[in-house]
Order: structure tokens, then C-alpha cells, then sequence
């Protein structure tokens, strides 16, 4: 599972937020997906999956295939983009439907996601891919093996780390701690250009989608006194901070 | 309006409160039932064991029907099964809710998104599941007669714990600490980090830092790492010394009253979140600084 996800460091928050112009990659975390599903393969094929949920939908269809020509040169075999108008600003129900309908497609037998993606960071599709097909879900997971068809993972959670196991059928989330993402080779990203991208649609899928979520952004703007000390000794300097900072009541 | 607050704390039932109508709580032992007795007008009691994502999603989703609202809080725990119980009830999540309210059969809330740059005002509509920003929602739930049910239900995991690892945690509680100072990248090796441990505690405060101190360089347990995939803080004031200031770094750290930074560059983006900026090199300025303090500590 890749999310092509909005480059919030590319977002442009000055008066309104502009999400039709912001241009998408690939969600950092998903990164470490896809090097764990390109070492964990072995002879099996490795698929990569997105469903492209910001418009304009033809606009950003062209963006989405090039996020995944890069998951492709980091080593997977397939990729498959869904793209419909119905799923742009979807509800996370219906993202996750259409998913699970092509991980069944595929046949495959384990499912990697990062553990949330940059732009929503909500971090709720893989729990919900697993409900929607019905397997065990491991999330957080910083260490992943595979063996005997059960999934061995350690699961990082806020105060203590979990050693959990699950048969195959699973999903898995993973964190940045798993891994290092594969840099491609150019010889690599040549040969991506040749590996399939299907484009799908729901109708394809055999999946209908109801409610939309209505989201109004607008920038997050905390006005900060952005005074800066720079002139004088950092005897002087310190004494100014220091000074400033008691003004403030913090120290 | 009828909420539904899955492993309750004051917060979350306070939370459930503000909304109006019945308040019920779904735990899963009898201790914990006991804890939120007379907070809620309703208790349910299921017995799994909630470390198992799949099994609490299963209580989750029965005990759920009837609800307009289900309301936890956003641990990674509960959003996994915040997730599984939504797909089986086939309605929205929204997570890390700043605030809300529900009205016409519609929740609308707020929440940060695109690397917290930006706020998201949602509308689901109802039922619907949410998870709880924390110290979003300071207040006491009313006292109120509460009515205990246990819930009837054979859980089934395909999970299993085969060992659970405590972190190492000093006392490093950086969500409740009222000063921090936090190091970057500007620290030349693991040994310096000592001045600002040293500051730290002149200022009675904690120390963070930035991901490539805790994640990369392993100068310091991941408990100090501050940004968006590490701790959110909300001091009274953040000292940032030696750090450039990424986005994801800026925030984890949005929610501080005061921000001050040190750093010798003067392009360093940090300065344009902070609202004291010192440039000058960390080496020269932080010694002085734990020397004035300490003098001002203590006299």
C-alpha cells in the first residue's frame, strides 16, 4: 500500500490552502513499506497499490504514476493506481473497500503500509484493509519477519514494545525504524519504465462508494514574535534572552 | 446524543460530556470498571484483553450499536482499533480531535493535518468513531448513578503476545513538562549533549531533541524525540538549541506557549517559529546561560 500523498513541504498555507496545486509524492513512511515487501519477496512477486484520493483527478493521475514508477525502481513488480472521481476526498471506508478489492485481485497473502501518511497522518487504512478482508492486523511494527506462514513482528507502542505473531493472511504497518529505504539505481529506474502500471477504476473493482467526508483546511497560522538577538557579545545575548524570557514569565 | 467512551479516562469523559445525552464507558476488566464508577451513566464490561486489536474491535463494535458517537483516545493501540471497529461498523474515524460538537445528525471537528501546517474542519457524518487530541479537554465529567452490564461476548484473536518489553523510561515525561530544552544537529558530539542537560536542570526542565539526535545519531532514547512522529509538547517554554528547525520538527512542537532558539546560522528556519531567536554558537552562549540562571535561581 502506497499513499501519493500531498508534499505538505510543498504546500502553500500563506492565505488559503491550496490542495489542487500541491504536488504529490510518496508518503515518506510507505518508503520503508516497499523496502520491506522488496527484501521480504523473495521469489514471490511484490505489488504496489494506491488509491489516488486529491484532485483534479487527471491532472493528478500523471503525478500518482510517477510516485509509483519510484516505488517500482526500489524493486516491486506491479503496480496498480485506482483513480476514480467517486474516491477523490472519499471516505476512509470506501478507500480502504477499494484496497482490500485489489489485494484480493493480486492474491496476496501480506500487506505492507507505513504506519500514516504525511499528509492526513491519520494512520487508519491498514486496520481497516484487515477488517475489510477480514485478517489479523499487525501496527507500528520497527521489525518484521516472516516465517513457518506467520508474521513475527515488534510492535513499538508508546510505553513498551510488543513481540506479536499472526498467521498469513496479514497487515502489516511499519515505522521508520524498520528499515532503510533502497535509493535506486538508474539502472533500476530504466527498468521500471518497462514494469506494468494498471490504472483501475471502481467499476473495474466491482465496488460502489457512498458517503464523501467534507473537510474545509485552512493554514495553521501561530504568530510567533520572530524577535531575533544578534548584535553583541554572547555575554550580551544571553543577557537579553534571559531578560526577555522573564518578561514572559517562563523562567 | 449517546456516546460511547472506550478506555475511559477523565478527559475522554469529560469530553463525552460536553456533548450532551448519555455518556456510557466500555472497559475491559472490572477494575477498570470500578475506577469510572459514577462518571458515566452506563458501564460495560468486556473481558479480553484490549492489547489484542481485533478482539477489542469485536466489543467495540457490539457494544456500539445504539450510539451516535464512540469516543477513545489516540494511543496507537486504540487508533488501530478505533480503525478495525469503523470498517466493521462502516463509519468514519477521525483522529487526534483538537475539538467538536455534533448537531443534525453530523460531527463536525477539527484537526491538524498536512504535517500541522494546515486545520482540517471535518464533518461525518453520525455515527461516526473519534479519537481525543490530549489536554484538549480539561474538565470534571458531572457525577452521575451508573448502571454496570457486562458484556456478552466470545472474543476471538488471531494474535498472540509472545513477550512485551518495557521501554526504558527515566523520568522523562516530556508531554508534561513545563520547560524544555531541546538539542539538535549544532551539538558536535554525544559528550556536549551534557550542557544542555545541565541547562535543563538550572531551568528545572527537560531535555528533548530533534529526530537525527534520538533516530540516527542514538545520542538519546527515542523518549526525548520531539516532531511529528515523536512526542507532541505543550510547554510554557521550548528551548531550542542547536536545532534548524524542520517542519515535521516545528510540528511536534506547535502547542508551546514560548519558543526560543539558539542557533549560529541566521537563515535557520527556526527562527521564523520562535519568538526569541538568539544567533550565536551554542558552544559560547549555552555555558553563560547555565551560569546567569543558576545565579538567578539562587538569589
Amino acid at each position: 500500500m502506497i499513499k501519493t500523498a500531498l508534499d505538505t513541504g510543498q504546500l502553500r498555507v500563506r492565505d488559503a490552502v491550496v490542495v489542487e496545486e500541491t504536488p504529490l509524492k510518496i508518503s515518506d513512511i510507505d518508503r520503508n513499506a516497499v523496502e520491506e515487501a522488496v527484501k521480504l519477496k523473495g521469489q514471490d512477486k511484490a505489488y504496489g497499490v494506491t488509491v489516488l484520493k486529491w484532485g483534479p483527478l487527471q491532472k493528478k493521475i500523471q503525478e500518482a504514476e510517477n510516485v509509483l514508477r519510484e516505488a517500482l525502481a526500489m524493486g516491486l513488480d506491479e503496480a496498480y493506481l485506482v483513480a476514480d472521481e467517486k474516491l477523490l476526498n472519499a471516505s476512509h471506508l470506501a478507500t480502504a473497500k477499494a484496497i482490500a478489492a485489489v489485494v484480493k485481485k493480486v492474491g496476496a497473502d501480506l500487506v505492507l503500509a507505513g504506519e500514516a501518511t504525511v499528509d492526513n497522518y491519520t494512520g487508519q487504512i491498514p486496520a481497516r484493509v484487515a477488517a475489510e478482508l477480514g485478517w489479523p492486523v499487525i501496527t507500528y511494527a520497527r521489525e518484521l519477519k516472516v516465517e513457518g506462514g506467520r508474521v513475527v513482528a515488534r510492535r513499538d507502542l508508546e510505553d513498551h514494545v510488543e513481540v506479536v505473531e499472526a498467521p498469513l493472511p496479514a497487515v502489516v504497518s511499519v515505522t521508520r525504524e524498520i528499515n532503510q529505504p533502497r535509493i535506486p539505481t538508474l539502472l533500476a529506474i530504466r527498468a521500471a519504465m518497462k514494469k506494468p502500471i494498471n490504472r483501475l477504476t471502481l467499476a473495474d473493482l466491482g465496488i460502489g462508494v457512498e458517503t464523501k467526508i467534507s473537510a474545509a483546511y485552512k493554514p495553521l497560522v501561530i504568530q510567533r514574535k520572530k524577535v531575533v538577538i544578534k548584535d553583541g557579545t554572547p555575554e550580551e545575548k544571553a543577557e537579553k534572552l534571559i531578560q526577555h524570557l522573564r518578561q514572559e514569565g517562563v523562567i | 446524543m449517546k456516546t460511547l467512551v472506550v478506555f475511559p479516562n477523565k478527559e475522554l469523559l469529560y469530553a463525552a460530556s460536553t456533548l450532551g445525552g448519555e455518556v456510557a464507558a466500555l472497559v475491559f476488566s472490572q477494575k477498570e470498571a470500578e475506577a469510572v464508577s459514577g462518571k458515566a451513566h452506563k458501564i460495560l464490561v468486556a473481558e479480553v484483553d484490549p492489547r489484542l486489536p481485533d478482539a477489542a474491535a469485536e466489543a467495540v463494535a457490539k457494544a456500539a450499536a445504539g450510539y451516535d458517537l464512540v469516543l477513545m483516545p489516540s494511543t496507537k493501540n486504540a487508533k488501530t482499533v478505533g480503525g478495525l471497529a469503523a470498517q466493521k461498523l462502516g463509519v468514519e474515524l477521525l483522529v487526534d480531535v483538537l475539538s467538536m460538537r455534533a448537531e443534525g445528525g453530523v460531527l463536525t471537528a477539527e484537526r491538524y493535518v498536512f504535517g500541522n501546517k494546515a486545520v482540517a474542519a471535518v464533518q461525518v457524518p453520525l455515527p461516526a468513531v473519534a479519537t481525543v487530541a490530549p489536554g484538549r479537554f480539561q474538565g470534571e465529567p458531572p457525577a452521575v448513578q451508573s448502571a454496570v452490564e457486562k458484556l456478552a461476548l466470545a472474543p476471538t484473536s488471531r494474535l498472540k503476545i509472545a513477550a512485551v518489553e518495557e521501554k526504558s523510561r527515566g523520568a522523562v515525561r516530556l508531554e508534561e513538562a513545563e520547560i524544555i530544552v531541546s538539542v539538535g544537529r549544532g551539538f558536535k558530539k554525544k559528550e556536549d549533549l551534557q550542557m544542555a542537560f545541565e541547562l535543563a536542570k538550572v531551568l528545572g526542565g527537560q531535555v528533548g531533541c530533534s529526530r537525527p539526535i534520538a533516530a540516527d545519531l542514538k545520542w538519546l532514547p527515542e523518549e526525548h524525540w520531539v516532531g511529528l512522529s515523536g512526542k507532541k509538547v505543550k510547554p510554557k517554554l521550548y528551548l531550542a538549541v542547536g536545532i534548524s528547525g524542520q517542519p515535521q520538527h516545528i510540528a511536534g512542537i506547535l502547542d508551546s506557549r514560548i519558543i526560543a532558539a539558539i542557533n549560529n546560522d541566521p537563515s535557520a528556519p527556526i527562527f521564523q517559529n520562535a519568538d526569541y531567536g538568539v544567533v550565536e554558537d551554542l558552544y559560547k552562549i549555552v555555558p553563560i546561560l547555565i551560569n546567569k540562571i543558576s545565579k538567578l535561581k539562587g538569589g
